[in-house]
């Protein structure tokens, strides 16, 4: 079906892939922004040669989805309090149409010269469900249970954990104590997510960003010490736990993907490794984990005439690594060799099966400038901004007025020095506030936000469908 | 990096400019001072391309590199050249000889009546003059005809490599090659508007590909066309003693347009030397420039010889012009062929074989 209106109504579905607090959000807002305002994107052809007429929103193709809120997340960036969006808590989408001059007979008769680019946001902590999918109550049991062995997790799972050691699967079910071992496992599971922790392997997912299903039995359920393999007995604790995830399994888990991510064209994976950076090797570790399960779910590889015809595959995919405005252009390079460390076993995958692959340092919202500080014989490459409210540096807390030049320490040359523990403390990259920018650009157009290779993302992901 | 890792650092800025927070586009030098910080001397800028001296840039000297710059004919061997000696004595002599005759003659007119003495002074100086002007000009061409070919070479390492450095010094070349030009300026001003923008140095050679080569390919294929039609028309026409003299010298004013149109303003040794280039470029890629297309160019326009033997020798002609001109262009293109595509032999045949002012050829499309 999506082939016969492809060829009426060529539809192009982009993937934002990320965990949570990666960009998704700020990178669908830019992209939209850029193309809307004609944003200065020299290396995206299409827009440099004059081939793009018109490009407008539109309303989405699915009624039972709530559009993304472009406008609100414009108005929190530019407006006079600006700050970055707050977290997604829900599914919203997109319709982007872009009218071009086609230079094929199909494209310039058939189907008007027109793309549409379905763009869709989520949570990103939803992602980290997809795994769940080949996983029995009882593989993911112990999956969760042996990751809580180890540090840091382990002293954040304390409590959980002697909660978990009075429960006896075999017991009868009892809901008061279900509900207690699934308050302390999500409180275990928010406590990973801070700052100085920065895990990313923490499903399921909606117990950290339940949405409206919060309260509901589907997120009111634990791992408990369970045999795999062994069948509980019905009435018990385990039974009624096990029943619980399944239907999680299910009615959550499967329909997101299905409906979402199982017809992508293109994919874009944002990684925020810096955040990980900053939190050490464990986080660092835990984010290749989490990106390889998650990433192993998509149908990726080149298309055929068959596959074009019984669901597609995403082709391109671009792995990203985002807010690379926390750091001098002169690192970027080594950015991105720690992100394709970190993909490593991803894009193995997908470049196995046959998809185009390219990896960038991003940045959808530039927030800083650069600047070279010289001190004391040695020569800083800095970047400059207005750093958050409450972000720390050297024993210095930002008020989120001043401006400050940040010297965020030096990458490995070696990417691998990321996982191994070397670069404990050496790194701190601080968080800035969006850019100001003029409410009026040149000759009266809308400003467009600074950013850095949206443009290359932007040709890799759609360019070639503009020709 | 071999230094230690460099801790991570804070440096305050004035906090009373808050319209820098975004990065401005066209005040490149505002200076924000550092608070009271005495021995922090902080210079903020805002963003733009700088090169990075302390990152050690990879040689990946195993690879192969992707984007070849123009193969060189380096087969001659260097020997000691008897000719070239006996060329720079006899042409010291004659010099020594010239000098002679000529403060000879000023003597001879002094002699006979001084104001004609002054007037043949006067004549001397000019002469001295514009020949010095001469000499500096041609070495200035084939200064410039050289600059064309590491340009070139440069930018093919920066695309092949990502190299930052070499992309720094393609575009500042680019810059100096054709900054003061009028029909640029569009070029230029684009090429400006991104430097600051921060993207891969491979990147960076694309756009400026896109941005100043596009117009100049144009021209240059309409030069091509132009030539090898008139060859091809003149070998039809002219005389058979002439046509040889009158083709060669369309040929050398083809090269010469072609080396100007790219930058290079070439004189008459600077044509010469890129005729011996071309020639030399032709040697290393004709064997495989012929078996694409030549041969059957050759058979395919053998009707055109059954019709009338000028006429087909005049297609010839043309069609060698055509692949002159080519060879040319890879040659001046201070960039190698990148995102655009490279114009062929084919897209000038229709030129050759109509013998009449058509439309010039028309764009080719990217590839």
């Amino acid at each position: 079906m999506d082939f016969a209106t492809g060829l009426v109504s060529p539809t192009l579905r982009i993937g934002v892939t990320g965990l949570s607090r990666s960009g998704k959000t700020v990178f669908i807002t830019a992209l939209v922004h850029a193309l809307l305002h004609g944003g200065k994107l020299p290396l995206f052809t299409a827009l440099t040669k004059g081939r793009i007429n018109r490009v407008y929103l539109e309303p989405q193709p699915d009624y039972d989805v709530p559009r993304f809120a472009y406008e609100t997340h414009v108005e929190a960036l530019t407006g006079d309090d600006r700050h970055w969006p707050q977290s997604t808590s829900r599914l919203s989408q997109l319709r982007l149409t872009i009218e071009y001059e086609a230079s094929g007979l199909i494209a310039r008769n058939l189907q008007g010269s027109k793309l549409h680019v379905d763009i869709i946001d989520y949570p990103g902590e939803w992602l980290l469900d997809l795994p769940l999918m080949s996983h029995s109550y009882a593989e993911w049991s112990a999956a969760t249970l042996a990751a809580s062995e180890r540090e840091p997790r382990k002293s954040l799972a304390r409590e959980w954990l002697a909660h978990l050691a009075t429960l006896d699967p075999a017991a009868p079910a009892d809901e008061a104590e279900v509900q207690k071992a699934a308050r302390l496992f999500t409180g275990y599971l928010a406590s990973c997510r801070t700052d100085d922790v920065s895990l990313s392997t923490l499903p399921p997912g909606r117990f950290l960003m339940p949405g409206d299903l919060a309260g509901s039995p589907l997120l009111t359920f634990a791992p408990l010490a369970v045999e795999p393999g062994h069948s509980a007995a019905s009435g018990t604790l385990h039974a009624l736990m096990e029943s619980r995830y399944d239907a999680y399994v299910s009615r959550v888990v499967e329909p997101f993907f299905y409906n979402h991510f199982a017809r992508l064209d293109r994919q874009i994976v944002l990684v925020d490794a810096l955040s990980a950076l900053n939190a050490g090797a464990e986080a660092v570790k835990d984010l290749k984990t989490a990106l390889t399960d998650v990433l192993g779910c998509f149908r990726q590889g080149a298309n055929s005439w068959a596959s074009a015809m019984f669901g597609r595959r995403a082709d391109r995919i671009l792995f990203a690594a985002t807010k690379a405005d926390l750091l001098h252009h002169s690192s970027h390079d080594r950015l991105e060799k720690v992100l394709e460390l970190i993909v490593e076993d991803a894009r193995k995958r997908a470049e196995f099966a046959g998809a185009r692959i390219d990896v960038a340092a991003i940045s959808a919202i530039r927030a800083t400038r650069e600047a070279t500080v010289k001190q004391g014989g040695e020569t800083l490459e800095c970047i400059a901004g207005i750093p958050i409210k409450g972000e720390e540096l050297g024993g210095e807390s930002f008020d989120g007025k001043a401006e400050a030049a940040i010297f965020p320490g030096d990458l490995p040359d070696d990417p691998h020095a990321a996982l191994d523990g070397s670069l404990e403390g050496e790194l701190k990259f601080v968080r800035f506030r969006p850019p100001l920018i003029p409410a009026h650009g040149a000759a009266g157009a809308t400003a467009t936000f600074p950013h850095i290779r949206i443009d290359r993302t932007l040709e890799f992901l759609i360019g070639d469908r503009l020709a | 990096m071999s230094e230690d890792p460099r801790k991570p650092k804070a440096f305050r800025l004035t906090p009373d400019e808050p319209g820098q927070a975004a990065p401005s586009k066209d005040e490149p030098h505002e200076t924000p001072r550092p608070k009271a910080k005495p021995k922090t001397a902080t210079k903020a800028r805002s963003p733009r391309a700088l090169p990075a001296p302390e990152i050690e840039f990879e040689q990946d000297a195993g690879d192969q590199p992707l984007v070849p710059a123009i193969a060189r004919d380096h087969t001659m061997q260097k020997r000691f050249k008897w000719g070239a000696m006996l060329v720079s004595a006899a042409l010291g002599l004659a010099s020594m000889w010239a000098g002679l005759a000529a403060t000879r003659l000023i003597e001879d007119l002094f002699a006979r009546n001084e104001v004609l003495g002054w007037i043949g002074s006067g004549l001397l100086g000019l002469v001295l003059f514009a020949a010095l002007a001469i000499i500096v000009r041609e070495i200035v061409g084939l200064m410039r005809l050289k600059k064309l070919g590491t340009t070139q070479a440069d930018a093919a390492r920066a695309i092949s490599a990502d190299d930052a450095r070499a992309a720094e010094t393609t575009l500042a070349d680019l810059r100096s090659i054709y900054s003061g030009r009028a029909d640029m300026r569009w070029g230029m001003a684009q090429l400006k508007d991104h430097a600051q923008a921060i993207m891969d140095p491979a990147d960076r050679i694309r756009l400026a590909e896109r941005d100043l080569m596009v117009p100049l390919d144009e021209e240059a294929s309409r030069i091509i066309a132009r030539t090898a039609r008139r060859v091809s028309v003149i070998t039809a026409v002219a005389p058979a003693a002439l046509d040889i003299a009158l083709v060669g010298a369309q040929n050398l004013k083809m090269l010469r347009e072609l080396a100007t149109l790219y930058g290079g303003r070439p004189g008459t040794l600077g044509t010469v030397k890129l005729a011996r280039m071309v020639a030399g470029h032709l040697a290393v890629t004709g064997g495989l420039a012929l078996s694409d297309s030549l041969i059957s160019h050759l058979i395919g326009k053998g009707l055109i010889g059954r019709l009338s033997a000028r006429f087909g020798e005049g297609a010839v002609n043309g069609i060698m012009t055509a692949r002159i001109g080519l060879a040319a262009m890879d040659l001046c293109r201070p960039l190698p062929f990148l995102t655009q595509a490279r114009p062929g032999l084919s897209d000038f045949m229709r030129e050759v074989v109509k013998f009449g002012d058509g439309p010039p050829v028309e764009d080719k499309p990217e590839k």
